[in-house]
């Protein structure tokens, strides 16, 4: 047996008096560092912006006219107080899934969408409602619709899926929410690039592949990362779509 | 085969070797090194799960008790001679992946200006 005169520690036996100072010492210590450590994580982060659900605003039911880019949009033709007529709503269903199935057969007709609405900024999307509640056609000639070509670009940004990025987690972007973008992505929810810096007034455009297809699966692994991208740009009502060349992705310099 | 797949591959591969470990263990092993389970088998399912991760610590400990290796009071010394060192190592090892992966980590590129490398027509800029 060594020292037997040496402080020892029982938890339920008072606490001897040559180890008070040592206990003081390591638990301030230890509280103070998380703490510390507790803030440097925190004020790291980025900050999640502003995107959320709108469950404020109520369940919102507009009627537009269905495009297929190939991720359904509506462009409204009759909004409401908060969705203007002109207005273009990116869709998606529950959870994350697409709302390609109900949206297909109504491609190019006038329909009336309903459900919550996800806001950041000027992106706009709407999460339908099950069944024939959330899409349906109506009666009524469907007016014709602008598409207006920009050219073509080379941005810098990230991609993202458009729900999450809109409002549906926070935070909806970089590396930290890179497996939930891919598995929205995978259920079709619309895929987002966010652009350093607004192209013709929008940071974020509705990214598809180069001839209009979905996104390309090679781009999956450039999700969440900041990275340069060429395509081409399009304006359909106030959303940009960016049909991008995966061969062209590099990394900001 | 991709790297997602190939670690949902080893995964797998853990989990089958890890089965066949629980099959024999729970049917065999633990009746010979352990005389309080002969007899008991309602418990010996609740050991699956546990099995299936640490299988190698489970053959490794049969095969100490089946040799006779066993000497119950050195079972406990590597733990306490690696305290100090461990304790040191986790915190400065939780700082330091954390600290690696604020460093390494991309930069937004706010100073990107778009560039339009052909006006709509297909003339280039």
């Amino acid at each position: 047996m060594s020292n037997r005169n040496s402080p020892f520690f029982v938890g339920y036996l008072p606490l001897p008096a040559g180890l008070r100072q040592w206990l003081l010492v390591v638990c301030v210590l230890f509280i103070g560092g998380l703490a510390g450590v507790g803030l440097t994580m925190g004020v790291a982060q980025d900050d999640p912006g502003p995107g959320a659900f709108r469950f404020d605003y109520g369940r919102q039911t507009v009627t537009g006219v269905i495009e297929l880019t190939p991720y359904p949009l509506v462009r409204v033709t009759e909004g409401n107080d908060r969705i203007m007529p002109g207005t273009t709503l990116m869709l998606s269903g529950q959870g994350k899934s697409s709302v390609d199935q109900r949206a297909v057969p109504l491609e190019g007709q006038l329909s009336q969408v309903s459900g919550v609405v996800l806001q950041r900024g000027t992106l706009n999307m709407l999460q339908l409602r099950g069944g024939a509640n959330g899409l349906s056609a109506v009666e009524g000639v469907a007016p014709e619709q602008s598409t207006e070509p920009l050219g073509r670009w080379r941005l810098a940004g990230e991609i993202c899926d458009g729900k999450c990025l809109a409002g549906a987690m926070r935070p909806g972007t970089g590396l930290a929410h890179k497996a939930c973008a891919n598995l929205c992505l995978i259920g079709g929810v619309p895929p987002v690039f966010v652009s350093s810096q607004p192209v013709d007034g929008s940071e974020f455009l509705l990214i598809t592949g180069p001839d209009g297809s979905a996104l390309p699966k090679s781009l999956y692994d450039h999700v969440g990362a900041y990275i340069t991208i060429e395509g081409d740009v399009e304006r359909r009502g106030d959303v940009l779509v960016f049909r991008a060349d995966p061969e062209s992705v590099g990394v900001p310099g | 085969m991709n790297a997602a797949e190939v670690i949902l591959m080893a995964v797998r591969v853990w989990g089958y070797i890890g089965a066949g470990v629980a099959v024999l263990f729970l049917t065999f092993g633990i009746d010979r090194i352990d005389e309080d389970a002969r007899g008991a088998y309602v418990f010996r399912p609740l050991l699956i799960p546990g099995i299936l991760v640490i299988w190698p610590l489970v053959l490794w400990r049969w095969y100490v008790y089946e040799t006779g290796r066993e000497v119950w009071s050195e079972r406990y010394d590597p733990p306490r001679k690696s305290h100090f060192a461990v304790g040191l190592i986790l915190p400065i090892g939780i700082i330091l992946i954390i600290a690696t992966g604020l460093m390494i980590r991309q930069t937004w590129p706010a100073d990107f200006q778009p560039v339009q490398l052909s006006a709509p027509s297909g003339e280039t800029q």
